[in-house]
């Protein structure tokens, strides 16, 4: 055989074996992970969720939950009988209070780890939840008080969803589904529901993000249309339900003057009014400690001959920055524009 | 596969005893400071670029070590120094921007200022940045009283024009503000003073504290501050203590569990403030504790973003009434002239063409002499005297050849093709950087590298890369995100980096020069060479598209790019740390990996095994693959054994040739590298080895992508402290070099 072709086969024959994610090696080692303790943490979480919810948890649901059949979930659902952590009631399955416990503590995992993933890596938002739903059950408790440490212990998690404490503490839920807002209201978001996955890149496209404040301008049967830093858009009702807001006083919170940094020319300066809540982790960090906070003054200087990135004056240093960071920096134009510094 | 399921907590994560004072020595052990030989604990903090290490060197000297912080990647430097029949332990935390924990740089440095509870904190800051640099300082400030500020770059800033009245400063801040320029020695003795006074207790600072929050957050306070006098009545600053716990400090949450709160609070630390008897307590300690947790979920969510600009709202403030800007106008104005100019449209290019094609021309050309002479001296003159000291003192062969011809000869080789163009590219390169210009480059390149994931000023490592690779890779330090950092290593070796250009030219001469007419020979071998180069820059774009979408799409990214004040360059003083920082210390590594090839090439070539010397079989072992690929078994050999250096593949692949081909007349004995004086005598042996022009195509196209010098392998591992990384660096342009000359070789089999 002429050996591009024994090349060639061997090149197809690694991508199957190693290919990120979907290779066989990939798959082998997930499945090898899918161990008892995992699936019996799963069905706690879930039933934590049925709870909160107010539904009671039935082995048919779970079942489907943790992808398997109705004789393992039997199976898991009897270990977790024994250890004392869920109870068969009339209507189905419920957690005891140490079951409880043990369930807040792995949300608590769970929410620390999408907090450290939206803040300290790259990592695309719609892939921060799944990979927290894997790496959860890797953590032991030791580590998982590291890990809020390191974090400074943060209080939510990129989707709005308060951390239990260590002590398992957690406050109500405020707020309402976007579903429910009314015409010309000002409101800001406060939670995005992270699953389904393609719903929330739904969201995530929508231009809602956490923390994002906007205006609604019309709510029909099918759709809400908002305007968001200058931008209309229109989300269609069923997957508006997966938004959760809360209203905002008027103040700021649409002034025409506002807009985003990459539309200041060059020689007109603009103050800051804050940074989108779409950059987020070591971005906005580096960002922050630049000074782009709000009330700080900015002037765009100069272009570069390539044509990117545009030099700022920002607190009397000069800094590049791409469109793509200028997009996320909100500011208000100077009334007199153009003047020198 | 079952596992036993964890024995269920007990709930509460006790935080250890950590505020507890007495238990600082088992956290100054667990933050790696070996106890009890020293007096004071000094910790040295500051934002990046502002002196700090140039204030450590200054206290310290040469009592210092590096090493790593437990558990983490963070270099770290701490050092010893005495004043006043005291002995002080100094260390240097890394220079950060913030303390809020956003990197692991911030946690090791709000770790050490909490849990370590340095005697005094010493926070450097650049007089030229003050607002900036406040930023740190009033953050530090919020957590401990004992700090002296370290006013640094004094120098800098009356160049500039700019004034900060230092006594203005330390009246506004509470605490001894020492104005100083330590590279010019100035301040030194007063900043050892003021460390004295606070770490005796002899001066009690009164540090400056934010009050204008936003109302939500002095709403939150002010609840908390009440139940903290109800259970702690007469309590000193309540509001401070209120404001650690909002912000979750583990040491003041331990100290009001355990009522020892006190200890960081009232008058000095020998008395610390006491509750009085009376027992007026209302509420106990756990609901304290209790009220701020309840409290911190009713903090807005922004709450972070409101605090920085509390704390940048008030550093601007202080920074505004304690400076000047007087001359600093003109020079802006001065500044932006030039910059329009470096960054036009229309000239930016051309003039970024100009300098760094002057660069590369003052490198090489300026390099050729010396180089000879160099070469001249150690290997033509000093060899041979060698050789007849050793038959002089009765060394047996083995050994001579050992030492002479293999140890000292690699070396000597690497030396003199390695010196002398370092010594020109790095000091030029280095006032290029000093002046200001290089930053200008990366922004006008920055468009480029955005589009393959990569930041503007890997065009700078890259050019640093065609120099040396080891040196680009340490040049990547300029750029502080994650991924791009690790972009910019991964790709540097496909710059070509001075120790190849020997081996391109001179196998372009003989092999492809000669295929077109004889009055356009150099003209085609240059234009192969410099064809090669170029490729190597297609193939770091390529390459870092490649890894931004794959391999490194997970790590963590930002982008800025800061455009300094244009400076005057100091000459002399460029050029002195720039050869000991770069020149030399890139020499040394690349002797220490020279001298151990030059031996393993020697007894290669001189072992028997069976009648045949060891090189002979792994020449005869490598061939077959060897022509898989294009190349033969001589070539491979010779990379193998010359990955500490480029430079001595070809003289090693002449020698080998002269053993394979068992030539007559030729090369200077066995095992012994050697080179010819005309590039016709090489290309006679070479071609008597079996060489053709495909081979010579892909030693060109392999010599570009094959493995980082074993220097830059090792450089990337300590930049990087990543076996992980260190190991995709070296094998990932080696695959590349063999799937290439592959695919070259069936190709021109096809034709």
């Amino acid at each position: 055989m002429p050996p591009i072709l024994v090349f060639i086969l061997a090149l197809t024959a690694s991508a199957i074996l190693f290919w990120p994610r979907t290779g066989l090696l990939a798959r082998a080692t997930r499945l090898r992970r899918l161990s008892e303790r995992v699936l019996v943490e799963d069905v706690l979480k879930h039933l934590y969720d049925c709870e909160i919810r107010g539904l009671p948890g039935s082995l048919e649901e779970l079942a489907g939950m943790l992808e398997t059949g109705r004789g393992k979930a039997h199976r898991i659902l009897g270990r977790a009988l024994q250890m004392e952590l869920v109870t068969l009631e009339q209507q189905g399955y419920a957690l005891t209070a140490t079951g409880r416990a043990y369930a807040l503590r792995v949300l608590r995992t769970h929410r620390l780890l999408e907090r450290f993933l939206a803040d300290r890596t790259g990592m695309a938002p719609d892939r921060w939840h799944a990979e927290a739903e894997q790496r959860e059950h890797l953590l032991s408790e030791a580590e998982t008080e590291k890990l809020a440490h390191r974090m400074g212990h943060p209080l939510f998690d990129p989707h709005g969803d308060p951390i239990p404490t260590a002590t398992g503490e957690m406050p109500v839920a405020s707020g309402f589904p976007l579903s429910r807002v009314a015409p010309g209201s000002f409101v800001t978001v406060v939670h995005l529901e992270d699953e389904p996955a393609e719903v929330f890149q739904c969201l995530l496209d929508a231009g809602l993000a956490l923390g994002q404040v906007f205006q609604i301008h019309e709510v029909t049967r099918e759709r809400i249309a908002y305007a968001v830093d200058g931008q209309d858009r229109s989300l269609a009702r069923a997957l508006a339900a997966n938004v959760t807001v809360e209203t905002v006083s008027q103040a700021g919170a649409s002034d025409p003057r506002v807009t985003t940094l990459d539309t200041i020319e060059l020689g007109q300066s603009a103050a800051v009014v804050g940074i989108s809540p779409l950059c987020h982790g070591p971005q906005r960090r580096r960002l922050l400690d630049l000074g782009v906070v709000p009330g700080t003054t900015i002037r765009a200087v100069m272009r570069s001959a390539g044509g990117s990135p545009i030099a700022y004056d920002i607190r009397g240093a000069l800094i590049g920055l791409r469109r793509e960071q200028a997009e996320w920096i909100r500011v208000r134009r100077d009334q007199e524009s153009g003047a020198a510094a | 596969m079952t596992s036993a399921l964890p024995v269920l907590p007990s709930g509460a994560s006790t935080p250890g005893c950590r505020g507890c004072s007495a238990n600082r020595t088992a956290n100054l052990v667990q933050l790696g400071v070996s106890v009890g030989s020293w007096d004071y604990l000094v910790a040295l903090a500051g934002n990046p670029n502002t002196g700090k290490s140039t204030v450590f060197n200054s206290l310290t000297g040469l009592r210092q070590h590096t090493g790593n912080w437990p558990g983490k990647t963070v270099s770290r430097a701490e050092g010893t120094f005495e004043h006043n029949q005291k002995k002080v332990k100094l260390v240097d935390l890394p220079g950060t921007y913030s303390l809020q924990a956003g990197s692991t740089d911030e946690e090791v440095a709000r770790d050490f200022i909490l849990f370590g509870e340095p005697d005094v904190t010493v926070v450097v800051v650049d007089a030229t940045r003050l607002e900036r640099n406040l930023n740190l300082v009033l953050q530090v400030l919020e957590i401990t009283d004992r700090v002296v500020v370290c006013l640094n770059l004094m120098d800098e800033a009356r160049r500039h024009g700019i004034a900060v009245d230092a006594k203005r400063l330390a009246r506004e801040l509470g605490v001894p503000v020492v104005a100083a320029a330590i590279r010019r020695k100035e301040g030194l003795p007063e900043l050892l003073e003021a460390i004295e006074r606070v770490a005796t207790g002899a001066e009690r600072t009164t540090p400056f504290r934010i009050r204008n929050h936003p109302p939500a957050i002095e709403a939150t306070v002010a609840e908390l501050v009440t139940d903290i006098e109800a259970a702690f009545p007469g309590l000193p600053n309540p509001r401070w203590v209120a404001f650690r716990l909002l912000n979750a400090d583990e040491r003041i949450e331990a100290a009001v569990r355990s009522g020892e709160i006190g200890v960081f609070l009232g008058d000095n630390q020998d008395q610390p403030w006491q509750p009085s008897d009376q027992g007026a307590a209302t509420l106990d300690a756990e609901a304290v504790l209790a009220t701020a947790r309840s409290l911190r979920w009713r903090l807005p969510s922004d709450f972070h973003d409101r605090l920085m600009e509390s704390i940048y709202a008030a550093a601007q403030a202080i920074a505004s009434r304690s400076e000047l800007r007087g001359a600093r106008r003109a020079k802006f104005d001065l500044d932006r002239t030039l910059d329009r100019m470096l960054t036009s449209k229309w000239l930016g290019f051309p003039l970024m063409g100009l300098i760094l094609a002057g660069v590369f021309w003052l490198t090489i050309a300026g390099a050729n002499l010396p180089s000879a002479m160099l070469a001249s001296v150690l290997i033509d003159q000093l060899h041979p005297l060698l050789r007849q000291f050793g038959a002089g003192i009765g060394m047996p062969w083995w050994l001579s050849g050992f030492l002479f011809d293999g140890v000292y000869l690699a070396t000597a080789w690497v030396v003199s093709v390695m010196l002398p163009p370092m010594a020109i590219f790095f000091p030029v390169f280095t006032l290029l950087e000093d002046f200001g210009y290089l930053p200008r480059v990366a922004f006008n390149l920055d468009r480029m590298f955005q589009r393959v994931g990569a930041h503007g000023k890997q065009a700078l490592t890259m050019c640093m890369g065609f120099g040396c690779n080891a040196a680009g890779v340490v040049a990547t330090r300029v750029i502080d995100s994650p991924r791009e950092r690790l972009v910019a290593i991964i790709t540097n070796n496909f710059s070509l980096c001075n120790g190849r250009w020997p081996t391109q030219i001179l196998i372009a001469t003989i092999f492809l020069g000669t295929l077109a007419p004889a009055h356009l020979a150099s003209a085609t071998a240059a234009g192969a060479v410099v064809g090669i180069a170029l490729l190597g820059v297609a193939f770091m774009f390529g390459v870092s598209w490649l890894l931004t979408r794959t391999v490194l799409s997970g790590e963590a990214t930002s982008f800025s790019l800061e455009l300094p004040p244009y400076r005057p360059p100091r000459v002399l003083q460029t050029l002195y740390t720039s050869l000991i920082d770069r020149t030399l210390i890139v020499l040394w590594r690349a002797v220490v990996f020279a001298a151990p090839a030059g031996a393993v090439i020697w007894l290669i070539s001189n072992i028997d095994i069976g009648g045949v010397s060891i090189a002979r079989h792994l020449i005869s072992d490598l061939t077959p693959f060897g022509l898989l690929v294009g190349l033969n078994g001589v070539i491979l050999l010779a990379y193998i054994v010359a990955i500490p250096a480029n430079e001595i593949v070809i003289p090693t692949v002449l020698m080998l040739t002269v053993l394979a081909t068992n030539a007559v007349g030729v090369g200077a004995g066995t095992g012994v590298m050697f080179e010819l004086d005309s590039t016709q005598a090489v290309g006679d042996l070479l071609r008597a080895g079996g060489w053709t022009v495909l081979t010579a195509v892909n030693l060109m196209l392999f010599s570009l992508l094959h493995n980082p010098c074993s220097t830059t392998i090792y450089t990337i591992y300590k930049e990087t402290g990543s076996a992980k990384w260190t190991t995709v660096a070296t094998l990932l342009p080696l695959v590349l070099g063999f799937v290439v000359t592959f695919l070259v070789t069936q190709v021109a089999g096809l034709l």
